[in-house]
């Protein structure tokens, strides 16, 4: 269908090299991975392969002295995915500076990023929320994972150390499902415009949920890990989900993931965020059949959707003008057949995300709800769970065993004849 | 401790709630004075969907208990199951500091030893149940505190499930100011009146088929080695029926009861059952053979996840099995003996209540298994808390299989 995607993923300052850190211990067949960070130690101590160095001070004067190398390494990239704790120093400058970058190549950008926990003072959160409101006007998805909310997960007694892998672990799964649902293929998968509807509204708050398990009761045991996570919990007001006009599911994992297990996990989601709400599914089996299944949901809640954004191209024109290329992303989100924007048009609004016309309207929850319908409103179950419809549904290996097991076999019956 | 004690067993089935009472008397036997019963509403697969009118379903069978028995019910022993509960088998081991006698409290820490395993955050233990003990190697020690040894082992069955679920059928209880004596797993409890000790000790497997769910016990040398809930019962039969044939679930209901077959279809009789017209229902024919292949292909099902189950449990589980049990409300659907039998080949035998007496049709109904059993896991247990049980269990041998359930 299209070119073999390289994906790359930029992992900048310490919380950045730790998240890939990690992610090269959990998956370490994974290719496109840079550590880019201005602590030498850090940068030593990494198993990540590829290692730009900044250096220490001014990180404008570090920037500029690794803009080429850092061009050179996104040259081709089909989408660059960057991570990192925002409210440092290198992070909230960094991230901003590549991002910019890596846009102005033309290539859809991304940004996984952590927000300071609020004993680390009020500095480093007005430096990480001026950061955080440059990435969300950069990039085309901005998953903010914000830490103070994560530690009202963990017990107060939790070691300090703790919290913060927690949060490093959480900005990993982030990315993960990130990486897993640009991955999507297939008839079920969320496309880019997808995750620019949900993640690339200016000053929003990112929802993200997170579960995995495995074993018979795989589904509802990482669905209920996944619901259950601090970051779908509004203080006071219970689920996220509710607030939210469109959410992304991704399921990843086992290559056994049925059809009713897909179902069964909608119409949960759909209890819960109300009929009115989106559901976008994407399916990325990379396991083994029987292997664990991980669930990521994604939303966001308040935030307004952003005007094409022109003023920092201004910005990127100072340095890179000469880099500034055909835009390539359109094509291919184009290609995969979720939504047919001329791409002419997408290219004149300056814009990779062919942002479907209906969205730039008053309120995003309104048009994003207009959008085209993805699996999960199938109205296949009610007929065939008869009077089970409502309750828990009994799933053994995948299959749903309330269907009648006469219609799972396909066993045709002899009608009743009426008198 | 007095030798005639009343137990009152109560079983919330998602077709019925019942209540028996029943006297334990000095010989062992339980006596059945009387039964509470109404038709449940808000239970949906065994387990508890709406709180308010499951309640009031307990207080109208409790009335009628108290009614038909003249007994006053203040404590209860409840049945649960459900399909969040799960179980396994777990050995817990304690390294004595020197060769020495084994005490109570070494039995004590080595169960608390092997409840140390990761289950869910949600759930909460339900039951250890011993298998057997092994002192320094020596395996199946039938009493350990009389041998000496330097190593205490003891195989156990672990059933755990989730909490606030345990809690529903608990919180329903505790509404109507009636005291819990303790929760009990379905199919243990229906497994007290339906096995005989011979068929514990031979290896048994005992399905309990209900309305909303499907128990299951296996047991070996005299121990439970598995157990497990299906969500799968008698109103699935009903609702492929209602589904196939397009009848209004009621009409499904009493199709299945009058003239439903579990039997291979290949053997059907065949023919047309005619439906009659009633006010608000359009009489139709019904294919038999559909009839009957609706139903087969359900039942099959149920028997053969129960079998792929036990095979997953461990190796070699189901050569160790000599005999099947079918009891429940749905073992009385014609033809399931021979299903099950097709399924699992060895001897089945559809079974009920045994070793009670009192009001025959009682106890020779399938259907009050589960609240029976009760009443005599009941009597087990109390019997093996009291000071003589130690006596008891030198005498009985594999009497002292439960202990109790920690909180």
């Amino acid at each position: 269908m299209s070119a073999p995607s390289r994906r790359l993923l930029v992992g900048v300052g310490n919380a950045g090299v730790t998240v890939l850190d990690l992610l090269s211990v959990e998956a370490p067949g994974m290719t496109g991975l840079i550590v880019v960070n201005n602590d030498l130690d850090s940068l030593n101590a990494s198993i990540v392969r590829e290692k730009i160095e900044v250096s220490e001070g001014d990180p404008g004067e570090g920037f500029r002295q690794i803009d080429e190398r850092f061009g050179k390494a996104v040259t081709g990239a089909s989408s660059v995915i960057l991570c990192g704790g925002l409210g440092g120093e290198t992070g909230s400058f960094l991230l901003p500076a590549l991002a910019i970058l890596a846009k102005s190549s033309g290539i859809p950008t991304i940004a996984c990023v952590g927000m300071p926990f609020s004993f680390e003072g009020k500095h480093k959160r007005e430096l990480a929320e001026r950061a955080l409101e440059k990435l969300q006007e950069i990039c085309d998805a901005v998953v903010a994972v914000g830490n103070d909310q994560l530690s009202g997960g963990s017990p107060s007694t939790a070691v300090i150390g703790e919290a913060f892998l927690l949060s490093d672990r959480t900005l990993l799964s982030s990315l993960l499902g990130v990486t897993g649902m640009l991955s999507t293929t297939g008839p079920v998968k969320i496309t880019r415009s997808d995750l620019h509807a949900v993640l690339g509204k200016q000053g929003a708050v990112t929802h993200y949920g997170f579960g995995k398990a495995e074993g018979p009761n795989r589904l509802h045991e990482a669905l209920e890990k996944a619901l259950r996570s601090p970051l779908l919990t509004l203080p006071g007001k219970g689920s996220a989900l509710k607030e939210s006009p469109m959410i992304l599911l991704l399921l990843r994992g086992a290559k056994d993931v049925s059809f009713a297990e897909v179902q069964s996990v909608v119409g949960e989601i759909e209890r819960i965020a109300g009929e009115n709400c989106q559901i976008k599914v994407g399916v990325h089996p990379d396991g083994s059949p029987g292997s664990a299944l991980e669930i990521h949901l994604l939303a966001s809640s308040g935030g307004v959707v952003r005007k094409p954004a022109r003023e920092h191209e201004a910005v990127v024109s100072r340095e890179t003008e000469k880099s500034v290329r055909p835009i390539v992303g359109t094509s291919e989100a184009g290609a995969g057949g979720s939504t047919s924007v001329p791409s002419g048009h997408v290219a004149g609004e300056g814009t990779l995300f062919p942002v479907p016309t209906n969205v730039v309207s008053k309120t995003g929850k309104k048009s994003v709800a207009t959008t085209k319908q993805t699996q999960g409103t199938l109205d296949l179950d009610t007929v065939q769970r008869g009077r089970f419809d409502k309750s828990e549904p009994t799933i053994v290996a995948g299959e749903d065993l309330d269907v009648p097991t006469f219609l799972r076999k396909g066993i045709k019956l002899n009608p009743p004849v009426r008198k | 401790m007095a030798n005639e004690q009343i137990f009152v067993g109560l079983e919330i089935g998602t077709t019925k709630i019942s209540v028996i009472v029943a006297e334990a008397r000095a010989d062992d036997q339980i006596s059945i004075l009387g039964v509470g019963e109404t038709p449940s509403r808000g239970v949906r697969k065994g387990e508890i969907v709406d709180m308010e009118t499951v309640t009031e379903c307990v207080r109208e069978a409790i009335l009628d208990a108290e009614d038909k028995t003249n007994v006053e019910i203040g404590n209860v022993w409840v049945a649960i199951t459900g399909s969040h509960l799960a179980s396994f088998n777990n050995r817990g081991s304690l390294v004595l500091p020197e060769e020495r006698q084994i005490e109570p409290e070494d039995l004590q820490a080595v169960e608390v030893n092997a409840k140390e395993v990761a289950i869910p955050t949600p759930n909460t233990f339900l039951h250890t149940i011993l298998q057997a003990y092994h002192v320094d190697g020596n395996q199946n020690v039938i009493d350990p505190l009389m041998s000496e040894g330097a190593l205490l082992e003891a195989d156990f069955h672990i059933v755990h499930g989730i909490k606030t679920r345990i809690h529903n059928t608990l919180r329903c209880i505790e509404d109507l100011k009636l005291g819990i004596e303790d929760v009990v797993l379905s199919s243990l409890a229906s497994a007290q009146v339906v096995l005989t000790q011979d068929q514990k000790n031979y290896g048994a497997l005992m399905i309990d088929i209900g309305g909303g769910t499907t128990d299951y016990l296996v047991y070996v040398d005299g121990a439970i080695r598995h157990s497990g809930v299906l969500a799968l019962g008698g109103d699935h039969i009903t609702n492929d029926i209602s589904v196939g044939l397009r009848l209004p679930i009621a009409r499904a209901e009493i199709l299945k009861i009058e003239e439903g077959s579990a039997a291979d279809p290949a053997a059907s009789e065949g023919g047309i059952i005619s439906l009659k017209n009633d006010p608000r229902f359009l009489g139709c024919d019904i294919d038999r053979n559909s009839l009957d292949m609706i139903i087969h292909l359900r039942v099959r099902e149920i028997f053969e996840l129960i079998r792929r189950d036990i095979e997953s449990s461990g190796e070699g589980m189901l050569d160790l099995i000599r005999g099947v049990m079918i009891t429940g409300g749905c073992s009385k659907l014609k033809g399931i003996a021979q299903v099950a039998e097709d399924v699992f080949e060895i001897p089945v035998e559809l079974t009920r209540a045994r070793n009670v007496s009192g009001a025959t049709q009682i106890f020779e109904d399938p259907q009050y298994s589960t609240a029976i059993g009760l009443t005599k896991y009941a009597r087990i247990v109390t019997k093996n808390i009291a000071p003589e049980s130690m006596i008891d269990r030198l005498t009985k041998g594999f009497g002292n299989l439960f202990s109790k359930r920690s909180r």
